[in-house]
């Protein structure tokens, strides 16, 4: 059949330019850079798919709300048309501004986690796990087997297993579980959705017991798209609809506004409840800053307003998830290992498929985002054993079953050729794959140590040999 | 030539909404008398604060556009980083989302119950960071501080025998580090002396603790030294920033200050083994460590605000400006802390209605009487921000920088006057709701 184009549902208004690199160049800034992609400086970046979160580009419409931000430091007008797009389109009652994703994660497990407490979750998040660590509780994973299996086709991986979640609840005792983390989509399983029937049934058990439910509502329009794509009944609903239903199983969440929300910095915290939205309120203003600006200049606030009105539009959405199916289709027709279904904001590489031959104390997926690079200049990040870390218990290395490369896609940010690149250079490597090279720490950092850790070489000195 | 112009043209423009006495009265009412609590668009002249209100010039507004907003290593943080270096002598900057994250930072790796941390006079964020630690925050002003007439020039200093006393009393190794604010802004905008920083300084080596700034405003405090300590006049401000920051071991800075910046903080630290804990800590609640919770754009904005915040000819139009309105309202006998700070005019609410008993907040009367006269929003720095604890009961009028004209502040002066000459009808308040901490912001209140 022939494959029906999209095109995106914009024109270009402003270009930033880039600098081209040589091998050789890169060769030298991976070796600085201690082989890991987030120390890179991004000058030395040709395509930069390290992360989704806040590189996004903004409308005419956001940038002309940048300049209509009212920077005073209380009752800001930018506040309340945030506060009111919240509303509006994620339906919750009181809204928290925050300076990103994590002072909402920070607040919420401060708020509601004591020491002892486990909180369920589809599947971990670097930050959001680490927080719920330090403020004395657990992270238990109810995320369906399935999610685990880079190779096995779901309509709706990243759903939460009832059983499991049943089962912890009639275990520990409604008590001991604060809340469960619904994330939406999956970020750690390869973007991969819930759908609205999962959400309903876990919110129906989770109420009968007592528990809240709170949504990681970071990329929930991307989610949104795929039930409507996929779920049946819900081909007519607008993407609107779709996420008021979604958030109102919820009993609030925490946003990243960086991601669905169109915008370079900003994200908020939402909650139903009086007394916990007044909790949170007091909070904030220790940390962030006071409740009607949560650390934000006015200007983001109001930039992010607006992203809210176009994320929910169906031609933006897409085109952004069309642009990621381009990519993924592309690679996946030359035999690359990948995850699928293909999720809604990024291509993850199966690095254990990919390089059968390096053993995982070798790190495939660092080796393979190091070698992407040397290769074409396409900065990629490990979502594998260095982005989980360690048992606080035991010292040992978590190695998740996945190990895997995120080339994550910046919204309305590159263009069809630019994704053309990309995918010639991972199908190129992947006919090369014999000459990566395994990778061992040379720093570890104890907390979230995929940020800041260093590597060499675990023979030799490049990680793509000629 | 006597007059001191803005060294600035302006480019961009904010209408501001004309409202009635009677609309104000009711959105007085719905805000519960507290000021923190009414929209900014219901508010004609807006000097609740200094603090990320300040106008950007276009070359900040260029750098907004240059904002490189990749994830890690944007080249946005290599020029911000180069610019503080250079501005302050730091090796070591991590950036922040405001001051309060550095704040914070800073107190969950120093402080803790048993704790004590001394200050010339910690601001409430930072009292509040401390004592959320579970450490003692102690305020050590000089005795000259307490009293708004007395002309003293560096009103900020440290009490340096109250600070060695201190020491003796509950050991050094119950005292994590020695803080100084400059300006102090909770003793009236007071600038420290080089001369006290130094002997801060001396007493922190001798018993081997260290010293850190709170340097929301060292551009104002280096300009007031050049202007008033003998032996300074000659000297350029860079010269007198770079000498205030060597003094210390690290600093906490809020951007939106000195910063020029509508958001954005620093940390800077020398010791690695605490630099290094302090970026776990900021990876895990603000952001990467070459973003820090900002996007690239402010980082553009900060390294270019850093930079025209030493600029003499902008210094002597911001200091020149708020003595303005200060010798205007002391011409009009109005009680004001005397001399007029670097950022902001405080009214002595206690000399400006004796009638009010400080457990009416005679502060808060005033702010809202200002308001209600004339549109003008202040802030109480009095005991209703501080509670029992607080030395003085003032109004703080303070100035965003680069915002409001010669008429806006001869207006603001007329509101002042005005109320001065009824005073004696400003009735005090009672607090019918409060929060646990930091109740200035959300506290409800109702006429007496």
């Amino acid at each position: 059949m022939q494959r029906r184009s999209w095109a995106e549902p914009f024109k270009i208004k402003v270009v930033e330019h880039l600098r081209m690199t040589t091998r050789a160049e890169r060769e030298r800034a991976v070796a600085q850079a201690g082989y890991n992609t987030f120390l890179l400086r991004s000058e030395d970046v040709y395509i930069d798919l390290l992360t989704d979160s806040g590189t996004s580009a903004m409308s005419d419409r956001q940038w002309a709300g940048m300049m209509l931000g009212d920077e005073a430091y209380a009752g800001s007008a930018n506040f309340y048309h945030l506060e009111s797009a919240v509303r509006e389109y994620y339906g919750y009652k009181h809204v928290i501004p925050t300076h990103q994703g994590r002072g909402a994660e920070h607040i919420l497990s401060r708020l509601c986690i004591k020491a002892g407490d486990l909180v369920p979750g589809n599947m971990y998040f670097t930050t959001t796990r680490t927080h719920q660590e330090l403020a004395g509780g657990q992270f238990v994973d109810v995320i369906a087997d399935v999610a685990h299996d880079p190779g096995a086709l779901h309509a709706f991986k990243g759903n939460v297993d009832l059983e499991k979640l049943a089962r912890l609840i009639e275990q520990a005792g409604p008590s001991r579980i604060p809340y469960i983390s619904l994330h939406a989509t999956v970020n750690m399983a390869g973007g991969q959705p819930i759908s609205m029937a999962n959400a309903r049934d876990v919110s129906v058990l989770c109420r009968r017991h007592g528990i809240k439910v709170f949504l990681d509502a970071t990329r929930a329009v991307e989610n949104c798209y795929f039930i409507k794509q996929r779920e049946p009944g819900y081909a007519d609903t607008t993407l609107g609809e779709i996420l008021r239903e979604l958030c109102s199983y919820t009993d609030g969440c925490t946003m990243s506004g960086k991601k669905d929300c169109l915008v370079n910095i900003g994200g908020f915290l939402a909650l139903n409840d009086d007394d916990l939205a007044e909790a949170a309120r007091n909070m904030v203003v220790i940390f962030e800053g006071l409740h009607t600006y949560g650390g934000l200049a006015g200007r983001d606030m109001e930039a992010m307003a607006i992203g809210i009105r176009e994320s929910v539009q169906y031609e933006h959405m897409h085109a952004r998830v069309g642009q990621v199916q381009y990519l993924g289709e592309m690679i996946e027709r030359e035999g690359v290992p990948i995850v699928r279904p293909i999720g809604g904001h990024g291509i993850f590489l199966d690095a254990l498929a990919f390089l059968p031959h390096m053993p995982r104390d070798q790190y495939p997926a660092q080796a393979l985002a190091a070698a992407l690079y040397v290769d074409s200049g396409v900065r990629a990040m490990e979502r594998g054993a260095v982005s989980a870390g360690r048992d606080p218990v035991t010292g040992e290395n978590h190695f998740p079953k996945l190990e895997l490369v995120r080339l994550t896609i910046p919204r309305r940010v590159y263009t069809q050729a630019h994704m053309d690149v990309t995918a010639e250079s991972v199908v190129g490597l992947h006919r090369r794959r014999d000459r990566i090279v395994g990778l061992k720490f040379t720093y570890e950092p104890k907390h979230l140590r995929f940020f800041q850790a260093r590597f060499e070489p675990f023979e030799g000195s490049k990680v793509l040999r000629d | 030539m006597k007059t001191i112009i803005e060294p600035f043209r302006i480019k961009s423009v904010e209408p501001i909404r004309m409202t009635t006495r009677e609309q104000r009265e009711a959105i007085l009412q719905k805000a519960g008398f507290n000021l923190f609590q009414v929209h900014a668009d219901d508010v004609l002249i807006d000097l609740l604060t200094d603090s990320g209100t300040g106008a950007m010039s276009s070359e900040q507004w260029a750098g907004i556009m240059r904002g490189d907003e990749s994830y890690a290593g944007a080249i946005s943080f290599y020029r911000f980083q180069e610019r503080i270096q250079e501005l302050t002598g730091f090796e070591h900057i991590l950036p922040t989302h405001q001051g309060r994250a550095s704040e914070r930072i800073l107190f969950e790796l120093t402080g803790g119950p048993g704790k004590v941390i001394p200050n010339n006079a910690h601001f409430d964020t930072t009292r509040a960071n401390a004592e959320h630690s579970g450490a003692v925050a102690v305020d050590l002003p000089i005795a000259e501080a307490s009293d708004p007439a007395c002309r003293h020039p560096f009103k900020g200093n440290m009490n340096v025998a109250a600070l060695e006393r201190l020491i003796a009393d509950v050991g050094r190794e119950r005292i994590p580090l020695v803080m100084v604010t400059v300006t102090n802004n909770s003793g009236g905008g007071q600038p420290v002396s080089l001369e006290n920083l130094r002997a801060v300084r001396s007493v922190c080596d001798r018993h081997r603790l260290p010293f850190f700034l709170d340097a929301c405003r060292f551009a104002e405090n280096a300009y007031l030294i050049k202007r008033r300590e003998p032996g300074q006049a000659g000297r350029p401000v860079r010269e007198i920033v770079r000498e205030i920051f060597s003094l210390a071991d690290g600093a906490t800075i809020s951007a939106k200050k000195d910063g020029l910046s509508n958001n954005g903080g620093l940390l800077l630290l020398r010791d690695e083994a605490l630099l290094y804990r302090a970026s776990n800590l900021l990876i895990l609640t603000e952001g990467f460590v070459t973003y820090g919770g900002l996007a690239g754009r402010d980082l553009e904005a900060m390294a270019r605000g850093f930079e025209e915040v030493v600029e003499e000819d902008y210094l002597s139009y911001r200091i020149r400006s708020v003595e303005y309105v200060g010798e205007r309202l002391g011409a009009a006998g109005i009680p004001i802390m005397q001399p007029p700070g670097g950022h902001a005019i405080y009214l002595d609410a206690a000399a400006l209605c004796p009638h009010i008993p400080r457990e009416q907040f005679p502060g808060q009367a005033v702010a809202c009487g200002l308001y209600r006269l004339g549109g003008v929003r202040t802030v109480e720095i009095g005991s209703v921000m501080f509670g029992q604890g607080a030395a003085l009961e003032l109004v703080r009028l303070a100035m965003p920088r680069r915002v409001y004209t010669q008429s806006h502040m001869d207006y603001v002066v007329e509101v002042c006057a005005s109320l001065y000459d009824r005073r004696d009808e400003l009735r005090g308040l009672r607090i019918v709701h409060e929060p646990p901490a930091l109740r200035h912001f959300t506290a409800r209140f109702e006429e007496i």
